[in-house]
């Protein structure tokens, strides 16, 4: 051993993690040479002083702090569960996404020479035609609907390589992009989770509108909204929505549950706080008519007398709270 | 310490960790302060060593839990969830140094009245005290030297000696947490401890 190598397993050895039976040879390596124990000494020295520099426990006080605070920004985030719900639907099922990832998994055979450009086009083709041959497998309910692959599809990474040890065989994992179409009836849940997703997701303002116009149609209309959640696409698009338009479309469809679903009241009287559109803001005094008499909408009502930019709306507002009498 | 256990007692170790972490999945606000709770501590102690600020541990604190909680989907238990949670916020401590480090590089040289420069060094105690450690020295004194010494290293190498003299962690775990392998970690933890031993004897 020479001193070089010894070196770098002294520090290994420092540390505890030199394996058994190199710990030997390095004890006789060191045995007879002083520069390296020198180096050892240093070494220990230099773990003696680092210590000068010690871990300390957080203070107490940090740590209640730093829950608070990460306490608070998790309140504040927009609801989780429904997104995840819905998320969790699409990945199970596959076929109606519209751009889903298709994980495959194959074996390349790597030979000296081998055109590996032949087995990879090979790999690509047979990886879209068991994506195909999936997608039929899980198919259901689609006699209303129509599906179609409407590109090649693209190789979006490459996730592992793994080489067998003492072969030529290696196996690589990567994702795919499949870009897809599909066709149905609003009744289809399959297309209302991709018009929900699509209300949220989208970048363009244009593809959100078309999306949360019918949802919105869709709950006016009294089709169950509920239970897939497409109340909740609508309160998140009410809130978080660049859009105007969009926005309003989101506040019209949640109209008819204002009186009984307390979630949507408060939404609305969010929208009516801190909604930067002015038609926004009226749109939402007039929708909240049937619970005017509530307390919180009063006194939402109260702050917006007061304190609201737009002169008619304070004005809309004093009207309502003058219309109503008091509750005891 | 035990030896290592096998990885069916690691497993049972974990599983009610595990269910924690599937009702958080599922959406369980409680499941997921249970796990905030279970490692906030260690969290914070390594990035307030790393920092040497309560303020930045708590941002970092704050920085890793709400990705933890967002990513929280992605963690396929292919890992312990300690892995996981520690690479999230080594990331992020190595981010913290990195931009320290463009931000010091402003004053890195110190003037004297003449105009020469300095050495910052340059008054760490000569060779003798150093080889006699046991030597009382004033131990604020001598954290300050040693916080100077790890300033110098790369952002990688001082959070490969955080983790492993620090932290006390494995060199394979340290390898998991900053995506590379067990032999890298082992390269970097030795390129710090010359590094540093240089900075602490002084002029060689």
């Amino acid at each position: 051993m020479n001193c070089e190598v010894a070196h770098e397993r002294i520090v290994a050895a420092a540390y505890g993690e030199l394996p058994d039976e190199q710990i030997h040879e390095l004890e006789r390596h060191v045995t007879g040479c002083p520069e390296c124990q020198e180096d050892r000494e240093q070494l220990l020295a230099l773990k003696v002083l680092a210590n000068a520099h010690p871990v300390l426990e957080p203070d107490p006080n940090l740590v209640a702090r730093s829950r608070l605070r990460l306490e608070e920004a998790l309140d504040a985030l927009p609801p989780k569960r429904w997104y995840e719900r819905l998320t969790q639907r699409i990945t199970n099922n596959f076929a109606s996404m519209q751009a889903a990832p298709v994980a495959a998994c194959l074996l390349l055979v790597v030979g000296a020479g081998a055109g590996s450009l032949g087995g990879y086009e090979m790999a690509q083709n047979r990886a879209a035609r068991a994506a195909q041959t999936f997608q039929t497998q899980t198919a259901q309910a689609a006699a209303t609907r129509e599906q179609a692959q409407t590109g090649p599809a693209e190789i979006a990474n490459i996730s592992s390589i793994v080489r067998q040890p003492n072969s030529q065989m290696v196996e690589v994992r990567y994702n795919q992009v499949v870009p897809q179409r599909i066709q149905g009836s609003l009744n289809d849940p399959a297309i209302r989770q991709l018009l929900m997703l699509a209300s949220e997701n989208s970048a363009s303002a244009g593809v959100r509108d078309d999306s949360v116009g019918l949802l919105a149609a869709e709950c006016r209309a009294g089709h169950s909204c509920q239970a897939a959640g497409i109340r909740d696409a609508l309160m998140v698009a009410l809130r978080y929505d660049k859009n105007e338009g969009v926005r309003e479309k989101a506040l019209k469809g949640l109209e008819p549950y204002v009186g009984e679903d307390v979630q949507v009241r408060d939404a609305v009287l969010e929208a009516l706080l801190n909604d930067s559109d002015a038609r926004i803001r009226t749109a939402a005094i007039n929708i909240l008519e049937p619970v005017e008499a509530d307390t919180s909408v009063r006194q939402v009502l109260h702050s917006v007398a007061n304190t609201d930019q737009n002169p008619h709306i304070r004005n809309v507002s004093r009207q309502v709270l003058s219309r109503v009498p008091e509750i005891q | 310490m035990n030896g290592p256990k096998s990885a069916e007692e690691r497993m049972q170790a974990r599983a009610p960790e595990m269910e924690l972490i599937r009702e958080a999945q599922a959406g369980s606000r409680t499941a997921f302060d249970a796990l905030v709770r279970q490692y906030e501590q260690q969290v914070l102690r390594l990035a307030l060593h790393l920092t040497g600020s309560e303020h930045d541990a708590e941002d970092i604190y704050q920085e890793a839990f709400l990705k933890a909680f967002r990513y929280l989907g992605n963690f396929r238990f292919e890992c312990s969830f300690y892995t996981w949670i520690y690479r999230i916020v080594t990331n992020l401590c190595l981010d913290q140094l990195r931009r320290r480090k463009t931000r010091r590089e402003d004053r890195a040289v110190v003037l004297d009245r003449s105009g020469d420069e300095i050495d910052l060094l340059a008054s760490v105690p000569d060779g003798r005290s150093f080889s006699n450690p046991a030597k009382e020295l004033d131990r604020k004194v001598l954290g300050e030297r040693i916080q100077e010494a790890l300033t110098k290293l790369t952002p990688r190498e001082r959070m490969v000696f955080e983790l492993k003299h620090y932290q006390g962690l494995r060199l394979r775990t340290i390898g998991e947490m900053l995506n590379t392998t067990e032999e890298t970690a082992k390269n970097t933890l030795f390129r710090a401890t010359k590094k540093l031993r240089t900075q602490l004897a002084g002029l060689r």
